[in-house]
């Protein structure tokens, strides 16, 4: 777990790489990494790495990083966890590789000499790293199935540069900061920038599940290596080939079992991030199961909630008491919002509307002195516990007939605009006959946060129709959605896991709490739990609930929990939000009647630290207007 | 392989682009999954001497004509991919290469591939399979409004000819431009109302500056074109018509002699696709400067071969030209070797089979 960053002059004429810049860079994650820093350079000077380590495994000096191979011609940089890196270990042992150190990071480098590019195939975990290979002088990198971990790169044309943090590559100085309209549309539509773009126009995403090499041409095309639509669609398939549906609810536990189990592996105390949801209090129970003593819970409480159905605090100090954990309630009050919000927008990598309780619960696990954390992020998209799994297929169902009338939505939402009722409609009602009638609308709709023909009230014009143009809104949720499952769950579960949750929650999580030093850890967003349960959810065509996951720890989950009313993520954080943003942003009264999120983002859209220059360059920004 | 070239000109024709496709083309010849090359130009005619393994067609310099010699040549030849050597032709090019279902490489040489060219010739660049910009600049405003994946888009500079190197003032064109023991600023560019861009004026408007410390400079203009007058007056409302002395146009064989009267080569141009002469300035000895905006920071390689200076500050400009002048070096050899035509051509052949993967 750590922050990485690289350059490699791949054209001929490029200079030899500038070692200040490396370690600018590097060091503008110095937070991934607080407890050492390295780099290296190739003696001639074509490439370099850099590394700021947090130590999780082989707390020696065995661990560090930037790593080499014993004849040097292969070195690595990487962040992330391998969790099956022993089995991997044992099996590359069988083979002849001789190893020197106990770290993940030395299987990958004898795992890429065994196998190249497929070594992603056998890896489990969380993951973004690059191996320069001397010989073939080439740079190959790789990031995760579900993109927890994140790897951003940017080719000039001369020289190649990847780093952990798009604002890291910035800081380096050498890369262009001009903003990308599609990255600007991308926000506004969703409330995070969608991958592969990024706010800037000089800085890609390496997609999740994906690899990219890069040779004396420099960057190529990021080959995937990993779907989750095709695992859904896989599972689909093999569901109907009788799949004793008797047997799902131990098979389901043996693979959640599994999954927490390898999501345990460490050197350092792993802690845990308590609700009081079905998702954190069953890994609670499963980190028993898997033989787990010593576990440190943290739950977030807020005054303005005591003795009220929304705070957790009661439900989750019945759960740590429960399974026996060290629980610590941490209070968060509007003083330390306010007071920590400057830093906020400063770690925010690229603007979102998202990402404020991540901070928060990370900051007090940090507090408690863990290093790492398990979340149950992951959880509503694989079990269905959003509305939209109901939502998006009601929608589809309704709006198919009309939606096939050429321009009728559009007409709609026209008719609906002059007559002044959009308003009272809301904008999403108003664009349901137009977007409604197939998955990729319907979920525009769902989770958007300004429409796009809202767009124009926002943003320059032509930044509108170049971000417009380039984003293709529909067509990347249509990607998502190829091969598109069969069911309706498996559609949902698609597109939330790797539009809502990928862009949103886990880059999110990742720079909300690598800004405390903390490594969160996501036993259910796992690949291999997915192929493991997906045919027991996809036979059941909808979503199948909670159930399973409440019934998996073998000691049961408080009645309370189970029984609990989805009270939503309700925090008074949201308000906070509301009024910090209404602070900075001069709302007027027509913003007060729009969703916090709508005014949030337009106060993140408006500070520098966090959108640097979002606002103004390449178009005026009307947001602030 | 086999390639079709579809260029304005290349082969027996003039100016920076032709020379660009014949060192491409050459590199191609020397490619070895090139079997054949049939290149069909506007302009220039065949000259006796080609590359093995290249053929070059008739000129034909209408539009229309030149059209139906490519279609011809395509449909007869059936190429394994298409060369298209300019931006404007690549709707025909696309067109050709998804008849023939073969790659195509369209090939970007500056400014015309900098603004949004719209959206038929959004459709016929993003039909390539693989382009190629001269500079890292160009590539990047392609970019911008092409909406093609940047790993499509690839940098090729230009290269420089050997022929460019130090050598002693020519005591002829010393007395013809009245040169004697004058430190002097050079600019080698076509005066064309179309490229203003390159900034004669801004070195003009700086002269006062500079005079005023360097009294004994001259500021040698070479290159001809209807803008000439225009800058003649320039330079006399500045009160420094006896300071710039215009050489007009310099045939190609006279040109490295130029270069040798001059000290420093300034061109603070902010439309470059890549500014080859400021490589040939430095290859002939002299200290260079250039703008900081455009492919001239490719040329200028980031500062390693000359000095990148905002063109639209003229305070700037003048300091730079009066350090250059008093303490001027030029760039270092083993700097300028990068843009030698071996790597060029290893480059070329690298692209060439990127193009069959």
């Amino acid at each position: 777990m750590c922050g990485i960053n690289g350059i490699f002059a791949y054209h001929y004429a490029a200079n030899p790489i500038g070692e200040a810049e490396l370690l600018r860079t590097r060091d503008r994650m110095a937070a991934r990494g607080p407890d050492s820093a390295n780099a290296w350079c190739s003696e001639d000077g074509r490439v370099g790495f850099g590394h700021r380590r947090l130590s999780i495994i082989d707390l020696s000096d065995g661990g560090l990083q930037p790593m080499a191979n014993d004849d040097g011609s292969l070195r690595i940089v990487f962040n992330g966890e391998i969790y099956n890196y022993r089995a991997l270990k044992a099996e590359l042992t069988a083979k002849g590789h001789v190893f020197r150190t106990s770290s993940d990071t030395e299987v990958l480098l004898h795992l890429y000499a065994e196998r190249g590019a497929a070594m992603v195939d056998a890896l489990r975990g969380m993951f973004a790293f690059a191996i320069w290979d001397e010989r073939r002088r080439q740079l190959f990198l790789a990031r995760d199935p579900y993109g927890i971990k994140p790897l951003y790169y940017a080719d000039d044309g001369w020289t190649f540069r990847f780093a952990s943090q798009v604002k890291a590559l910035i800081a380096g100085g050498a890369v262009s900061a001009d903003l990308d309209p599609a990255g600007r549309v991308g926000f506004y539509l969703w409330g995070s920038v969608p991958e592969p773009f990024t706010i800037h126009e000089s800085i890609r995403a390496l997609p999740a599940g994906a690899t990219l090499l890069v040779d004396r041409l420099g960057a190529g095309e990021p080959r995937r290596y990993h779907s989750v639509a095709e695992v859904y669609r896989a599972a689909e398939e093999a569901s109907g080939r009788g799949v004793p549906p008797s047997a799902a609810g131990e098979a389901i536990r043996e693979a959640l079992l599994d999954s927490v189990r390898h999501h345990l592996v460490a050197d350092v105390p792993v802690g845990l991030f308590l609700s009081a949801g079905i998702d954190s209090a069953a890994l609670l129970g499963l980190m028993r199961d898997a033989g787990q003593d010593e576990i440190e819970t943290v739950t977030l409480a807020f005054a303005e909630f005591r003795g009220r159905p929304e705070d957790e605090a009661p439900l989750a100090a019945e759960v740590a008491r429960v399974y026996g954990a060290r629980h610590t309630v941490r209070i968060v009050d509007r003083a330390e919002f306010e007071a920590d919000l400057p830093h906020i927008l400063d770690a925010m990598d690229q603007p979102t509307i998202d990402g404020i309780n991540s901070w928060f619960v990370a900051k007090a696990a940090r507090e408690r002195g863990l290093k790492v954390a398990l979340s149950g992020l992951g959880g509503d998209e694989l079990f269905g516990g959003y509305p939209s799994f109901t939502d998006l297929p009601k929608w589809v169902r309704r709006a198919a007939v009309p939606a096939r009338i050429p321009f009728l939505g559009r007409a709609v939402r026209e008719v609906a605009r002059r007559s002044g009722s959009i308003g009272r409609l809301g904008p999403k009602a108003a664009g349901a006959l137009e977007y409604g009638g197939d998955y990729a609308g319907a979920y525009l709709l769902r989770r958007g946060l300004f429409m796009p023909w809202e767009l124009d009230g926002l943003l320059a014009p032509e930044i509108v129709e170049r971000g417009m143009r380039r984003l293709a809104p529909l067509a990347l949720v249509r990607q998502a959605l190829t091969p598109a499952p069969r069911t309706a769950y498996g559609r949902v579960a698609t597109l939330e896991s790797t539009l809502y949750m990928r862009n949103q929650l886990l880059r999110d999580t990742d720079w909300a709490t690598m800004a405390h030093s903390l490594e969160v850890r996501t036993p259910l967003v796992d690949p291999v739990l997915l192929a493991a349960i997906a045919p027991y959810l996809a036979a059941a065509g909808r979503p199948a609930g909670k159930g399973d996951l409440a019934a998996a720890p073998r000691v049961p989950l408080p009645q309370g929990i189970t029984g609990r009313a989805k009270t939503g993520f309700t925090t008074p954080i949201r308000n906070w939000m509301r009024q910090a943003a209404a602070a900075g942003a001069g709302a007027s009264s027509a913003r007060a009647e729009r969703p916090w999120a709508r005014d949030w983002a337009l106060r993140v859209a408006a500070a520098p630290n966090a959108a640097p220059a979002l606002v103004g360059v390449g178009g005026t920004d009307r947001a602030a207007a | 392989m086999r390639l079709l070239a579809l260029v304005t000109e290349a082969f027996g024709g003039h100016g920076g682009i032709a020379r660009y496709n014949r060192d491409l083309l050459t590199a191609l010849s020397r490619s070895s999954p090139v079997e054949a090359v049939i290149v069909v130009p506007r302009f220039g005619d065949v000259e006796a001497d080609l590359p093995p393994r290249v053929a070059q067609r008739a000129a034909r310099p209408g539009r229309l004509g030149w059209s139906a010699a490519a279609t011809e040549a395509a449909l007869r030849m059936r190429p394994d991919a298409i060369f298209c050597g300019h931006l404007n032709a690549a709707p025909l090019a696309a067109a050709l290469s998804r008849v023939l279902r073969r790659p195509l490489w369209l090939q970007l040489h500056g400014i015309e591939a900098w603004p949004d060219r719209g959206r038929t010739m959004r459709r016929a660049a993003r039909a390539a399979s693989l382009v190629t910009a001269v500079s890292r600049h160009t590539r990047r405003r392609f970019l911008g409004w092409s909406d093609l994946p940047p790993e499509r888009v690839r940098v090729l500079p230009n290269t420089l000819d050997a022929v460019y190197r130090p050598r002693p003032r020519r005591a002829d064109l010393v007395g013809r431009y009245g040169l004697e023991g004058r430190r002097v600023v050079l600019t080698v560019g076509r005066l064309a109302p179309s490229e203003r861009y390159k900034g004669h004026d801004r070195v003009i408007a700086a002269l006062p500056r500079i005079l005023a410390r360097v009294p004994d400079m001259v500021y040698l203009i070479v290159g001809g074109g209807e803008d000439r007058a225009r800058l003649e007056a320039l330079a006399r409302t500045g009160g420094v018509a006896s300071h710039v002395v215009f050489a007009g146009r310099v045939a190609d064989g006279d040109l490295p002699d130029h270069y040798a009267l001059a000290d420093v080569f300034a061109m603070p141009s902010t439309g470059e696709g890549f500014g080859i002469v400021f490589l040939e300035a430095a290859a002939s000895g002299l200290a260079v400067i250039g703008g900081d905006r455009d492919g001239s920071l490719d040329a200028l390689a980031d500062g390693a071969i000359g000095r990148a200076i905002d063109p639209d500050d003229p305070i700037a400009l003048g300091d730079a030209l009066v350090t250059a002048l008093k303490t001027g070096e030029a760039a270092d050899p083993a700097a300028l070797r990068r843009f030698a035509f071996d790597h060029f051509a290893r480059h070329v052949d690298a692209l060439v089979r990127s193009l069959g993967r």
